[in-house]
């Protein structure tokens, strides 16, 4: 197990300043890592909610710094906000005696295959995978940058372990849509995991109702009750639905993974370099 | 390990200092804190909690359940006290009520918060945000006197509009750093704010956006998708 008591962590995530369940993933996975120890210190930084990006380096006590973005994927956040913010120069920073290290995003992870069939597994328990369509949810805008491409990269994974009867990206606002699943499935069972961080108000509201599982309520993401009421019998089909695989709790050891990553990739990263 | 904001928490409290923000902090004849809201000192029928942890969900919504996405808003919601066991649990717990907050109040005791005047934050914008360097003077002023009035936000604004320019619409105290000398004698940490927030640098955007839609009849382009 990772251990730094010496060295301090930070998760960034992408937070919101409408809802509470877009930082709540983030939040939890730091409390967990900072009850296991891994790191001497664990903080959370967010790009609309506080604390922000240009408060958080204050924060940190200690002088060697691990920055991981808890983002699905690459792209403008990782790549363009998280450095100009927190005013990296790359991978490593040097800084008022401090080393930055900057790590991949948590969706990068070659095991988010294995924690996407877990959270499939999980929601349909006793359900024959090979009888069942397995669908991952992704934005499909260019909004999210990399975030379908690396939904269909998962789906290839999934797909190659060859457990599921069939495996499609599906999209909210681009072909095959969220709102024709019964048009391109096959199999009796279907399974839905969102491909998000978080369950804001895609996971909770907007997908539900593509899916023909949820009227449009109205009712605050959080209090409602979409991941309790499963399976839905719905188009001749049984269907149940996971909520986002941000919120799995395994995307914590993710997180500790990307720093020891790092670690491996820049094995001579030292204040003194 | 230079620095320990859990020390100088501690030697902040030991020195007078007794309250953050909308919260009262009693040091506890056990070593420990107690946390409660200022308007809230006597009542007996508190919820108590006892981990920092639930700091965090104490501090997401308002009297009335609604989400609280800017944790200095004056809308600290009542009925709850919070006992920390360690000054590392008290600094846990303020760090959800307040985020960084203390922290930047080490950072300005340091000489080490340089403020960042709003021109230039607004000037590294990018995506949908890139509007805002379009931002006029006066609108601008305007906007701050208003979304940072203490009525919205309970943060001291260190930052000028510009290298240039100084806040015009916000009255002195709401740009001061000194620590607020309650009633009691006692001392108050002071909310700290050295840069302009998300929360603000997105009103900015609304103002040129209305204004340019105002001003242009013809439906504007999209705007980039980033955001």
């Amino acid at each position: 197990m990772l251990h730094k008591p010496e060295s301090a962590l930070i998760i960034v995530g992408h937070g919101s300043t409408v809802n509470p369940d877009s930082s709540a993933p983030t939040f939890d996975h730091a409390e967990a890592i900072l009850r296991q120890g891994s790191f001497g210190e664990v903080h959370c930084a967010f790009w609309k909610e506080e604390p922000s990006l240009r408060q958080v380096l204050h924060m940190v006590d200690r002088e060697d710094v691990y920055i991981v973005p808890n983002f699905i994927s690459e792209g403008y956040f990782t790549r363009t906000v998280i450095p100009r913010e927190l005013e990296l120069t790359g991978p490593l920073t040097h800084r008022d005696g401090r080393l930055l290290k900057y790590c991949e995003p948590v969706g990068n992870h070659e095991r988010m295959c294995e924690l996407l069939l877990k959270r499939a597994a999980e929601v349909a328990p006793g359900v024959p995978t090979k009888d069942c369509s397995l669908l991952i949810v992704g934005h499909g805008t260019n909004l999210n940058d990399n975030s379908a491409f690396a939904a269909k990269r998962e789906v290839d994974r999934i797909r190659d372990t060859g457990l599921y009867g069939e495996v499609f990206n599906t999209y909210m606002e681009e072909a095959p849509l969220v709102n024709e699943w019964d048009s391109y499935t096959t199999c009796p069972n279907v399974v839905v995991v969102p491909f998000f961080i978080a369950d804001g108000l895609h996971s909770y509201q907007d997908i539900p109702v593509l899916l023909g599982i949820e009227q449009d309520t109205g009712l605050a993401a959080s209090q409602r009750d979409i991941f309790r009421q499963n399976p839905y019998h719905l188009r001749g089909r049984t269907l149940y639905y996971a909520s986002a695989i941000g919120t799995e709790p395994l995307f914590g050891e993710l997180i500790l993974d990307q720093a020891a990553l790092f670690d491996r990739q820049h094995s001579n990263a030292t204040l003194s370099a | 390990m230079k620095r320990n904001l859990t020390q100088a928490l501690e030697s902040w409290i030991a020195a007078g200092f007794r309250s953050i923000g909308q919260i009262t902090i009693t040091p506890q004849s056990n070593g420990g804190y107690e946390l409660r809201h200022a308007e809230d000192l006597g009542r007996e029928d508190l919820h108590l909690h006892t981990s920092a942890d639930d700091a965090r969900g104490l501090s997401f919504f308002d009297d009335a359940n609604v989400y609280r996405p800017l944790k200095t808003a004056p809308t600290l919601r009542h009925g709850w006290r919070l006992l920390a066991g360690t000054a590392g649990e008290l600094r846990a717990a303020l760090d959800h009520f307040y985020p960084s907050m203390t922290a930047l109040w080490l950072s300005y005791l340091e000489g080490k918060l340089p403020p960042v005047p709003l021109r230039e934050t607004l000037g590294r914008q990018t995506g949908m945000y890139a509007a805002t360097k379009r931002l006029l003077d006066d609108e601008g002023q305007e906007l701050v006197g208003k979304a940072c009035a203490a009525s919205a936000c309970t943060k001291r604004m260190l930052w000028p509009f510009s290298e240039n320019q100084p806040l015009t619409q916000l009255p002195a105290e709401d740009l001061s750093c000194e620590p607020r000398v309650m009633a009691d004698g006692s001392h108050q940490i002071p909310l700290l704010c050295h840069e302009a927030c998300n929360i603000l640098v997105a009103a900015c955007r609304e103002v040129v956006k209305k204004r340019e839609r105002a001003q242009s009849p013809q439906p504007s382009a999209a705007s980039p998708a980033s955001h």
